[in-house]
């Protein structure tokens, strides 16, 4: 009768063990998710900044282009209203459509092109969009984890108990599957 | 220009599209794997490298590949970058310098640590100004020579570095002992269970319930590391070590009075494990990220 009991307890006390730890991992895997989301909205803030530099320095040049710049404010203006993570994901977008289209047409002014300051700027919206797509990656692969281990089993019963749900990749935004046009 | 658009393209396929396939282990600071440096050269950066990374900490990688195997340099840069872990895990100051002579491209990723110091722009100027024209006359050594130069000349300028230096001088002597210490109370607390177990265990004749306990502990284990397959294997060793134990405990019970001492020394007869990379070998990276931030250029 003994034995039986010490048994029943050791399984008992395991099973809370395991509960606890799945539970622990899956907290961990979600909050990972939510930390790589951060690091691409912080990249998305970077060129957002970048942008009025941009613009001041071609604006005199490229004169007639107005509705690039007018596009190119309205979706930054956009992007600063967004308030939930939607909203701010197809802002992003947005932003990144306009700029496309300024910095294809930007390669049309030799003059420009050769200007050390539109080259540093060039090198610095480089520098962001690798950023851009390199935080996005992280992001979807923290997604993986984390989807992948609400939806094996055992785990997947501590995941709808405790209600983990899904979290959505990070998908390109209509539109912009069309890279903009560049001749050379 | 062409990158960005190239940069926005990326976004949108998948990554597994763009294969990176591993150049292979590093073999110092300097990989030449594209062997377009002279043994001479490799040695002198080498070198330059090494004392940089003993005067301030910071970790910088030369790369050539012969190959970027269709992918875009900015991918395999950021790849590269996270599967050796150039930089100090933490402070990320890392920096990777990959070139790629016959695709004519070539890359610095920077660490998150290093950003500040080394801003996109300033990559973009040294590969502008220095490496692009040495490049194009067919000189790669004097290329990345003189770019290393001045990257030397940024880092140990840098505020980081200084703070190193500072932290170094202090702190030296202290900071190995600090990881064998956590070890002794561990071994204390293993010793006292193995005790505890033995009086027991020893007190049954039967040998199965030093199995269960075995078991148990290895689920525990298992679920700690978070691997099932970790847990079976412990699982295992634990139940028939258990079983081992409960054996030989049943058949001579520790005197009440003692400390049941016979068995413990052929557990903790180990020296304690080996730490460093032992011999001339180079030890690797130190784990630094990196966050796709640096310029790129081709010639």
């Amino acid at each position: 009768m003994k034995k039986t009991l010490i048994i029943l307890g050791v399984v008992v006390v395991v099973m809370f063990l395991y509960g606890l730890s799945a539970y622990n991992g899956l907290v961990t895997m979600k909050e990972t998710t939510t930390a790589e989301w951060q690091q691409v909205e912080t990249e998305y803030q970077r060129r957002f900044d970048l942008i009025p530099n941009l613009v001041e320095s071609v604006k005199g040049i490229m004169a007639q282009e107005q509705s690039i710049f007018t596009a190119l404010a309205d979706a930054r203006t956009k992007y600063s209203g967004a308030q939930t993570l939607n909203d701010k994901a197809v802002a992003a977008g947005q932003v990144e459509t306009a700029l496309g289209r300024l910095l294809a047409i930007v390669e049309n002014y030799p003059t420009l092109k050769s200007s050390e300051t539109v080259q540093n700027l060039m090198i610095q919206l480089e520098g962001t969009e690798n950023r851009v797509s390199v935080a996005r990656v992280r992001f979807n692969n923290a997604v993986k984890i984390y989807e992948v281990a609400i939806k094996k089993f055992p785990r997947n019963i501590m995941a709808s108990i405790f209600g983990f749900g899904d979290i959505n990749y990070f998908e390109a935004d209509q539109g912009t599957e069309i890279a903009p046009k560049v001749e050379f | 220009m062409r990158r960005i658009i190239l940069i926005a393209f990326m976004i949108i396929v998948p990554f597994t599209a763009m294969a990176y396939s591993s150049p292979g282990k590093s073999t110092g600071f300097v990989n030449d794997f594209a062997n377009i440096l002279g043994t001479r050269d490799r040695q002198i950066i080498e070198a330059k490298l090494q004392k940089l990374k003993q005067s301030t900490n910071a970790e910088i990688a030369i790369v050539t590949v012969s190959s970027l195997g269709g992918d875009t340099i900015e991918n395999y840069a950021v790849m590269l970058f996270q599967e050796w872990g150039i930089g100090v895990k933490g402070i990320d100051n890392g920096l990777l310098i990959l070139v790629a002579p016959n695709e004519r491209e070539m890359r610095f990723e920077i660490g998150y640590g290093l950003e500040g110091s080394i801003t996109d722009i300033q990559s973009g100027i040294i590969i502008r100004n220095i490496v692009t024209p040495a490049f194009q006359a067919g000189d790669y050594s004097k290329g990345i020579n003189d770019a290393v130069d001045v990257v030397i000349a940024i880092i140990e300028k840098s505020p980081e570095a200084a703070i190193y230096l500072n932290n170094n001088s202090a702190n030296n002597s202290s900071s190995t002992l600090g990881s064998e210490m956590n070890l002794v109370p561990l071994i204390f607390i293993m010793i006292i269970f193995m005790n505890l177990m033995a009086r027991i265990l020893g007190k049954t004749k039967s040998w199965w319930l030093g199995g269960v306990i075995g078991a148990g502990i290895g689920v525990i284990i298992g679920l700690i590391w978070g691997f099932i397959s970790i847990g079976i294997i412990w699982i295992i060793i634990l139940t028939v070590l258990g079983l081992v134990f409960d054996f030989f405990v049943s058949k001579n019970p520790p005197k009440s009075g003692g400390h049941g001492g016979g068995f413990f020394p052929i557990f903790f007869g180990g020296g304690r494990g080996s730490g460093g990379f032992g011999g001339g070998g180079f030890g690797g990276f130190g784990g630094g990220m990196s966050g796709g931030g640096g310029a790129s250029g081709r010639w």
